[in-house]
């Protein structure tokens, strides 16, 4: 696809997947924002990969918006020289997406940091453990309900004790 | 002898950093890998959404020891966009110039430790000491050598002083001597181009895929490079090469940062001439009193209040010297980013270790790793 | 008849027994005995004593070398230009407790860098620094010096394999593979040395190079050969792959620490030394020099300690500018390479002794 451009490529994806998708209002710094149900995902992102050229992973992360919780995907095309911005929205109670890992191996490890810090799901993942906190660790800390504690406030509690 | 797991850290002389990388090992062979990481994860993105966004810069610079003012770039940008803010085009060649400084610096550490690791001692010594001269130059405009706190919203702190461009040329002479010196260290050592051809390969379709960037990926042969691809800052007014080889091994990554030390020296002196003919403020004049702007110049308060400040996401992607680095800020209106993510080259890159490392012997894991180039602090935020 | 050591020592003795005699009674019936033993025990605690000082100056030598070529200064502060400071640091590791991992075999753990040390340090007894200043004049001393030297691999295999560590074991796996491989060459390239001289005393090979010409001259083959294998030998820094920081840590000495750490680390200089002692003896004339420069007394102590450092130096210089080879390459170059140059030596060798390469013997002490 050489004359690949987002003004196809988003018409395509929308006509493909109905209403499945949304396109967002984009911002400058992106490509442009699109919005996926959950269990479309993979197909999506097999699309995007396949046909769009959005060969490159770069970025999964997640909100946690207290309502919903929304996961980010940033993808990056070599041909379209920007990235793509996914959302994917899940409720905040047992929150779960399905894994990209298929289709681009590098999410792997951005989604093993979106389950350690906010508790989402991915279904599929080979090897869904946590990252950067120790395993075992009962919070999810991004969450908007893990309350960070000034040292000042600590260090009074701590002589409260 | 059978197959045995070792731990290869955390504390252990190839890890550069604190990190635990797991190989399986059947005699000499590597037949596994597990990488670990997250010793040295501070929290940071959790403490940016408790923190204005000038003070978070502070934070930025504790991500990365050797490249600390990329990041804070990194986050700034994504702040500015987030905020809707614009700095002076000053501002934007103090921060390119700190950008390629910075990359030179961290290329030079790389270097250092790269054929440290390897077994070669005396570049490390003498990568050491050269590296010293550009955080002297850092020190002399930002008052810190390794731990900047530079970068604000709406531009930079201060202004580059007197003179401090002369200087700058001066190192930057120094630096095309000793280049052309570090490569004949190397590429005329048998033993060097031994340890590091065919190890380590990762071809460009796995790079790719993986989401492996920087060094590694240009080394693989795919030519990306954000500061051209995606142009951000003043980068398209800058005259560069993208350095890019064709051999997805160590000796390939070794080329490449090279060659890109070679290219920052170029766009630095191209930066300082435009600081020499243009000068001006290095601060945007509105900027949001509630992002924590300390000592506003004299008579250029013309803050906006935080009430009603409109809300805005702001997303920013720029070449590090370890690859690309991300970085996404949510601004609901509140003086502290609602939620601040960064990504870091060397989190993928890391994750990928275990593509690049099967199949090579015990002895070319620190050749391996070194090639990467791995920074523990930002991989684990 | 040229004085030895041992004569010296021997006269030594004599007189003091001569002296003391009297007041021990009944010491006459083993006098003589008694003198050949204390005598044999004042040669080797000056041995001792000479080559610890000696290992300990090669230590300051290295650091201030590889401080030269690395742009800075090396040690500075302990004593005139840090000449003291191997002294310090050997006192700091000597006052640490002694301590063994838990999980480690005790009696291999310390028996394995003691017994390294032990039997590097006895080899110096039979390498003669001047003329029969050596333990005696052994008709056979390079043969049991190389026999000994290759002890090193079994001790070492038995400190990394009891100090229960991956590292140390991959370690000391990597240093049997390594010493055996590089024992060969190291030994044919001797063999050549041999072939040409006809003896197994030192003495007599250094009398050989001094009437007829060192053997770097006609052996320069042998002499690379021998060089190389020795880097292997002594575990420098191409070739220092058993302790390879990078990725092991610190080898098979990574579980040590204190006075047995210093042990493995003494034991290596030691070598190295002993390395360097016979590259001098076997290729560089030992301490005869051309022009008769070696005929003042005492003047063979000095050329021979002049060259054991000039060779060291060059030891130095390859460790400051080489990195490490890995490990399948280093066997590749052992048994690939060094192996095939060895026996092409050897037959250069043998062709020299048919061809009539003057071979004058020495007389015998």
């Amino acid at each position: 696809m050489t004359d690949l451009t987002l003004a196809t490529l988003l018409p395509a994806l929308e006509s493909r997947f109905g209403p499945d998708v949304k396109v967002l209002p984009s911002r400058k710094e992106v490509l442009g924002v699109v919005q996926v149900k959950g269990e479309r995902l993979v197909e999506v992102a097999r699309f995007l990969h396949d046909q769009g050229t959005f060969t490159h992973c770069a970025l999964v992360s997640g909100v946690d918006w207290i309502e919903h919780i929304e996961v980010l995907y940033h993808l990056w095309s070599d041909a379209l020289k920007g990235y793509l911005e996914l959302t994917v929205e899940t409720a905040p109670e047992e929150p779960h997406v399905p894994s990209v890992t298929s289709v681009w191996r590098g999410a792997n490890w951005h989604e093993r940091e979106t389950w350690d810090m906010l508790g989402v799901r991915f279904d599929g993942h080979p090897d869904l453990r946590r990252v950067l906190m120790p395993e075992g660790y009962r919070f999810h800390p991004l969450r908007k309900s893990f309350e960070l504690h000034e040292p000042e406030e600590l260090e009074v509690k701590a002589r409260h004790v | 002898m059978s197959e045995m797991w070792i731990n290869m850290g955390p504390q252990h002389p190839m890890t550069h950093g604190l990190w635990n990388l797991r190989v399986k090992v059947d005699g000499e062979l590597i037949v596994d890998a597990d990488p670990e990481i997250g010793y040295l994860h501070r929290g940071i993105e959790k403490i940016c959404e408790y923190r204005r966004y000038n003070e978070v810069v502070t934070l930025m610079d504790r991500t990365c020891y050797v490249a600390g003012i990329a990041w804070e770039q990194l986050y700034i940008m994504a702040a500015e966009e987030a905020l809707n803010i614009n700095p002076p085009p000053r501002a934007e060649y103090v921060r390119v110039l700190s950008q390629e400084l910075q990359r030179l610096s961290s290329h030079v550490m790389w270097y250092a430790a790269y054929v440290q690791d390897i077994g070669l001692m005396t570049p490390f010594l003498y990568g050491m000491r050269d590296r010293d001269l550009i955080l002297d130059l850092f020190q002399s405009y930002t008052g810190a050598r390794m731990t900047y706190e530079f970068m604000r919203v709406g531009g930079v702190r201060n202004d580059v002083p007197v003179g401090f461009t002369d200087r700058c040329r001066k190192v930057m002479d120094w630096f095309d001597q000793r280049l052309p010196e570090y490569e004949k260290v190397c590429d005329n050592s048998t033993i060097f181009l031994e340890r590091t051809k065919g190890i380590g390969v990762l071809k460009a379709a796995d790079c790719v895929n993986d989401g492996v960037t920087g060094p590694m990926l240009r080394a693989a042969g795919v030519d990306r490079d954000l500061r051209r691809d995606r142009p951000y800052s003043v980068y398209p007014e800058l005259d560069f090469d993208v350095a890019v080889y064709d051999a997805p091994d160590c000796y390939g990554r070794y080329r490449v940062r090279m060659e890109e030390m070679k290219q920052s020296v170029r766009i630095v002196r191209q930066v300082l001439d435009w600081l020499d003919r243009n000068p001006g403020p290095v601060l945007a004049e509105k900027v949001p009193r509630f992002v924590g702007t300390p000592s506003p110049p004299p008579g250029k308060e013309i803050y906006v209040e935080r009430r009603g400040y409109p809300k805005g996401r702001g997303f920013s992607a720029m070449e590090e010297p370890h690859g690309e680095a991300m970085a996404y800020i949510i601004n609901e209106g509140a003086e502290h980013p609602y939620r601040a993510k960064l990504r870091s080259p060397v989190f993928v890159n890391i994750a990928a270790s275990k593509d690049y490392l099967v199949g090579y012997r015990v002895s070319d894991i620190p050749a391996i790793m070194g090639s990467v180039d791995i920074c523990v602090g930002e991989s684990d935020r | 008849m040229v004085e030895t050591l041992y004569s010296v020592a021997h006269t030594l003795v004599v007189l003091l027994l001569g002296l003391l005699g009297p007041l021990v009674p009944g010491s006459g019936a083993y006098g003589p005995f008694l003198a050949v033993w204390l005598s044999y025990l004042v040669v080797g605690a000056l041995v001792f004593a000479v080559s610890l000082v000696n290992v300990l100056v090669f230590i300051w030598w290295e650091r201030k070398l590889l401080g030269r070529f690395m742009d800075r200064r090396g040690a500075m502060h302990v004593g005139y230009a840090g000449l003291l400071q191997n002294l310090a640091d050997g006192l700091k590791l000597f006052r640490k407790q002694p301590f063994s991992p838990r999980e480690a075999d005790d009696l291999g753990y310390y028996f394995g860098p003691t017994a390294y040390l032990v039997i590097s340090i006895a080899i110096l007894g039979f390498l003669p620094i001047s003329f029969g200043f050596s333990g005696g004049a052994v008709p056979l001393s390079l043969l049991v010096a190389l026999a000994l030297f290759s002890f090193a691999p079994l001790f070492i295999f038995i400190a990394s394999w009891s100090s229960n560590n991956k590292y140390s074991l991959i370690g000391g796996m990597r240093t049997a593979a390594q010493l055996v491989a590089y024992e060969i060459p190291l030994l044919l390239s001797v063999v050549a040395v041999v072939a040409l001289t006809g003896s197994f005393d030192l003495n007599v090979i250094v009398g050989d190079q001094a009437a007829n010409g060192w053997f770097a001259v006609p052996l320069i083959l042998g002499l690379i050969i021998f060089f190389i294998a020795m880097l292997a030998e002594v575990e420098r820094i191409p070739f220092d792959l058993p302790e390879a920081e990078a990725e092991l840590v610190e080898g098979w000495s990574t579980e040590y620490g204190g006075m047995l750490f210093a042990f493995t680390m003494l034991g290596d200089y030691v070598r190295a030394l002993i390395g360097s002692y016979l590259i001098v003896l076997l290729f560089l004339g030992g301490w005869s020099m051309p022009w008769g420069l070696s005929s003042f007394p005492l003047s063979g102590i000095v050329f021979f300690q002049l060259k054991t450092y000039a060779v060291f130096a060059i030891f130095i210089w390859v460790r400051a500018s080489l990195p490490r080879v890995r490990t399948d390459q280093l066997l590749q170059i052992g048994w690939k390479r060094m192996l095939p140059l060895a026996m092409v030596n050897i037959i250069w060798a043998l062709a020299l002794v048919v061809w009539g390469y003057p071979v004058i013997h020495w007389p015998a002490l």
